[in-house]
């Protein structure tokens, strides 16, 4: 297992435009935190709305790039025809797939952690500029409160299985372009389809879906309007990707390459 | 007739064309040789108006290729067979080449039968053989039934059996009035087949003469065939001897 | 040699040369199925969205038309009734009129000493009572002299009259607005209202003495009853902030020159009962004989600029970005697969003119685009109606000009999106950059704004965000669902929360359009100034 992760971590590593995907993923989750932040005044804010999940909105945003990462890392493997070589170097597909993950993961968690810390140190300097202040009852974003920890890990986890979810996805589909459309229609659909249908059926949806569900994780306030608790949320979440890396790894090992 | 006069491109560090120079005649089948990075595929990619050369100029037929009107009907061209969109069937790729030529789907049929593609051109080109994707990059070069060839690398995952029937091809094309430029970093590929060779290495002509020329410079008599072809050979290796830029490595370099 | 190279035509090379890649990029399209697939799926993805949307919707209102009378029978019990105007558009008709039948020519002259009212203050989820109310008029208040083709609602009409905020006013068949005499009426500053009919022709005049008679305009479009209803009304329309109010007006030196039917002035309300969709406030009532009158009334007429429910446009708001998410993966494959194996050498090779390569592939694209995304919001419109009438539910009348705009509207974006995208994969040159940044820059604002302008964002953030984004990013473009009619004439926020855009239809088109021609611009640049 060494060896696989060892030869994905140096497949990885070596070309350029990962090293730019993630510096992607830092930039645009906290540009657009930054940007959401500039733009919010206490004035046009609901009463006791979500301060911490306003600075974490970046990542609705950075969760793309991730999911781009995660799937040009398989399947340009497929468009190169560099997938044979990997697996005849490798034959135990299984763990190419699971070696990926890991590696996918870990780094998606890195650039996450860089790019959490960026939009909370956002928040905590840029939120009482435009009234978000304790003077209005806003308390300051801190790593202090549990609240704000569970929502700032959660979204680092969060971006982490997004990137498992596509990398799954990506191996099923094996080409490039479908499966970023595919991923990006799993994440931002179902939320219009609930607006759409709205109701039970649409609280449903939001439950069940990838991004709803994932990001109830951001929420410090109004937790009972939510329409999945924080951690459940991420489960949710965590079962999709599982479902879409349990499906990849069964067909990469029947299919042809 | 295919002309490059002073061709010069620069990527970057490394000087691709320098001076590249030569002409290629009409009824004669023309071998365009050299090792690896001499710069085969850049100038043939300039002649097409691919590729703009930092300086010089590229005629076919006495025109610029750009200012062509249906070119494929003057030059006919092979770059990169496995150049193939891999859910489209064969037959199709050959169809919007021919649509884009005010050719029809007759004509596709006819240069399928040609190469011998048969059935197989109905079939996804995703899986074609390295040999089959030849065969239908010879099939778009021939669409336009031009009086003009350009074909890189045309024997590359060709069976015997294939290289043969390319060889035959090309002379027959020749025979018919054809200018045929056909390039290869193995002079063994050409034998027998080329009446001219164009020696190239580190972006300019070494040699440019018939064949007879260029054994006549070997003071061998009597060309029997084993000697001719081991004369062929020295003569190229001492050309190019020193202008190999790679003793070991890709033949990718050229490409970028 | 036995090869010629034939070249029939000489002339018109540049046209010829563009026809031929035009032909081969559609044959290049149709031959990969998947692409051909995407686009049907983007129409399909279109179509269901809208019909979930439609079927979606329980809160009903129906709709009727005054005049022919003829209300939709599927029209369900307590569902209220917007009335179609004279040009198809949607109007409210609701007002106390103090009226008699005129047979043929007349004229009607009216003084006006006073213009009071009360504001609702019930709780917004009760119904607007005169039992809870404070003192106070909106602005567009209106008391004065009518005459109408009938007392059905949405007749045609003119009416001259007094308003608390916005002077003396001419208006007519519920959107044409003329002004007169600034000021609002009072004892000390009294208003002389006139309007003669003649034939068809309705004419308008005011004064401030009685004597002195400024006309103001004549009305001459539709055709009008031999016999007409004519005679005072008072409506009184909701507040800026939706609070229902009723008016108070009183008349004198009121004289009807023509020959008039039946005995006296009649008392009657108009659209004041449950049916109609307008809030008022009471019923409207008057005293008083002869010349001199005091009446009541609420209600309004005017342009009805909401009615609560969906347009035939709105129930694309969120089809149209499922369709986009689609439709910016295929245009980015047409583009960047060309790039993935070489085969951007043998395109060339076969069509050396580079500006014709790009220009058949983006008129490939962009017209496919325009033919799947128009043929899609027409079913999708079609099916919307049938949905909404099969569940009692009603559309909110557009006209058939605005839906043929809508419809056009949606295949121009589509077109216009697929076109910048397949500009952006040119340029790129890469197929998951150019399908992230398509979906970054054309489809994600237009999702960020979904809800804002669908009116479901009950969250907080500021509104400022969306505006912006729907004034400058490709999201613009949505104003072209904007078809709610807004008018100088009502009151009303016309926010983007209640589904208007801050860009004109047209306007907002153009921003996408920009987007479009600097991506291909750019694309341009590449593709001459680069080795394949």
């Amino acid at each position: 297992m060494t060896a696989v992760l060892h030869s994905e971590w140096t497949k990885l590593r070596t070309l350029s435009g990962n090293a730019w995907l993630l510096l992607g993923v830092v930039a645009a989750t906290v540009g657009i935190s930054a940007a959401a932040a500039g733009l919010t005044h206490v004035s046009g804010f609901t009463h006791g709305g979500d301060a911490t999940k306003l600075c974490l909105s970046g990542v609705y945003l950075g969760q793309l790039i991730v999911a781009a990462l995660a799937v040009v890392a398989i399947s340009e493997e497929w468009a190169t025809g560099m997938i044979r070589a990997t697996l005849a170097a490798l034959p135990r597909r299984i763990s190419v797939v699971m070696a990926k993950a890991a590696i996918l993961g870990g780094l998606t968690a890195a650039a996450g952690v860089v790019a959490v810390a960026g939009c909370l140190a956002i928040g905590r300097l840029m939120l009482p500029a435009n009234g978000l202040a304790p003077t209005h009852g806003y308390a300051l974003i801190s790593l202090s409160s549990g609240t704000t920890i569970r929502a700032a890990g959660g979204s680092v986890l969060y971006m982490a299985l997004i990137a498992l979810l596509s990398l799954g996805v990506a191996t099923l589909i094996r080409d490039t372009a479908v499966s970023i459309g595919v991923v990006v229609a799993l994440l931002y659909l179902p939320p219009l389809l609930a607006q759409i249908v709205g109701g039970a059926l649409g609280r449903h949806i939001k439950e069940l879906a990838p991004m709803s569900a994932g990001l109830a994780i951001q929420a410090t306030t109004h937790l009972r309007r939510l329409p999945i608790q924080p951690w459940a949320g991420l489960g949710v979440l965590a079962a999709w990707a599982g479902v879409s890396l349990l499906l990849a790894g069964v067909t990469i090992r029947m299919r042809d390459v | 007739m295919i002309e490059a006069i002073g061709l010069r491109k620069r990527f970057g560090s490394t000087l691709a064309l320098d001076g590249m120079t030569f002409t290629v005649p009409a009824g004669r089948v023309t071998g365009f040789v050299g090792p690896n990075g001499a710069g085969k595929s850049t100038t043939i990619r300039v002649i097409l108006g691919l590729d703009a050369p930092d300086e010089g100029q590229a005629f076919v037929s006495g025109q610029p290729y750009g200012t062509l009107r249906h070119p494929l009907r003057h030059v006919g061209s092979l770059i990169d067979a496995s150049a193939l969109q891999p859910a489209r069937s064969g037959r199709n790729h050959l169809l919007w080449i021919a649509h884009s030529q005010k050719l029809d789907g007759r004509r596709v049929d006819e240069v399928i039968e040609l190469v011998g593609l048969g059935s197989a051109a109905r079939r996804k080109a995703s899986g074609y053989s390295l040999g089959m994707r030849q065969r239908l990059g010879i099939a778009a070069a021939m669409l336009g039934d031009p009086p003009v060839l350009i074909l890189d690398e045309p024997f590359n995952g060709m069976d015997p059996e294939g290289i043969i029937w390319v060889r035959g091809l090309l002379r027959s094309l020749a025979a018919e009035g054809r200018a045929v430029l056909v390039s290869s970093h193995l002079l063994s590929e050409l034998e027998d087949m080329a009446d001219d060779l164009i020696v190239v290495g580190r972006g300019k002509v070494l040699a440019n003469a018939s064949v007879e020329e260029l054994l006549s410079e070997v003071e061998a008599p009597a060309p029997q065939l084993v000697r001719r072809r081991a004369a062929l050979e020295d003569v190229y290796l001492r050309l190019t001897g020193d202008q190999t830029e790679f003793r070991a490595g890709s033949d990718r370099e050229d490409e970028r | 040699m036995t090869v010629t190279d034939t070249s029939p035509l000489d002339t018109g090379r540049g046209a010829s040369s563009f026809a031929a890649a035009l032909h081969a990029e559609w044959t290049k399209f149709r031959t990969v199925r998947g692409w051909v697939f995407g686009l049907v799926l983007a129409a399909m993805l279109l179509v269901l969205f809208a019909y979930l949307t439609g079927n979606g919707q329980h809160s009903g209102i129906c709709v009727g038309s005054g005049q022919s009378g003829a209300t939709q029978p599927q029209c369900g019990q307590g569902h209220p009734l917007v009335s179609v105007g004279p040009g198809g558009e949607a109007v409210a008709d609701s007002y106390y009129l103090v009226g008699r039948q005129l047979r043929g020519n007349g004229t009607i002259t009216a003084r006006i000493t006073g213009l009071t009212g009360v504001t609702s203050n019930a709780p917004a989820n009760a119904a607007p009572s005169l039992a809870r109310t404070r003192p106070g008029l909106a602005g567009w208040s209106k008391a004065g002299v009518i005459v109408t083709a009938s007392t059905r609602q949405g007749s045609p009409y003119a009416a001259v009259m007094v308003t608390p905020a916005h002077g003396v006013r001419f208006q007519y068949d519920y959107t044409h607005d003329v002004p007169g005499l600034q000021g609002a009426p009072s004892a000390a500053a009294p208003r002389w209202l006139k309007l003669k009919r003649a034939g068809d022709a309705l004419t308008a005049y005011d004064s401030s003495d009685g004597t002195n008679w400024h006309e103001l305009g004549t009305r001459t479009a539709a055709r009008l009853p031999a016999s007409v209803e004519i005679g005072m009304f008072v409506t009184s329309p909701v507040t800026f902030g939706g609070l229902a109010t009723s008016a108070t007006a009183t008349f004198d030196h009121v004289t009807l020159d023509g020959r008039s039917l039946g005995s006296g002035w009649r008392g009657q309300g108009i659209g004041e009962g449950p049916p109609d969709f307008y809030d008022v406030l009471g019923a409207g009532g008057f005293r008083g004989h002869d010349s001199a009158f005091v009446v009541r009334g609420s209600g309004d007429i005017a342009p009805a600029v909401t009615a609560g429910g969906e347009t035939p446009a709105s129930l694309l708001t969120q089809a149209l970005v499922a369709a986009l998410l689609v439709i910016v993966v295929v245009a980015a494959m047409f583009t960047t697969s060309e790039y993935r194996r070489g085969l951007i050498r043998t395109t060339l090779a076969a069509m050396p003119k580079r500006g014709h390569m790009l220009a058949a592939k983006a008129t490939v694209i962009g017209a496919l685009g325009f033919i799947a995304g128009a043929a899609a919001a027409a079913v999708s419109i079609t099916l919307g109606r049938h949905v909404e009438a099969t569940n009692g539910n009603y559309l909110f009348p557009l006209g058939a000009l605005t839906e043929a705009r809508v419809i056009v509207g949606v295949g121009a974006i589509v077109a216009l999106t697929a076109v910048a995208v397949l500009a952006l994969g040119a340029f790129l040159r890469k197929t998951a950059g150019t399908v992230i940044g398509g979906i970054v820059v054309f489809v994600l604002p237009a999702i960020l704004v979904v809800p804002y302008v669908s009116g479901a964002s009950g969250s907080g953030g500021d509104p400022s965000v969306p505006l912006w984004l729907l004034r400058l990013s490709p999201a613009a473009a949505s104003s072209i669902l904007g078809s709610l009619p807004s008018s100088s004439q009502v009151s009303y926020p016309y926010t983007v929360g209640n589904g208007y855009f801050p860009l004109s239809p047209g306007v907002g088109l153009l921003v996408l359009a920009v987007w479009t021609v600097v991506l291909l611009t750019l694309a341009m640049g590449a593709l001459c100034r680069r080795d394949p």
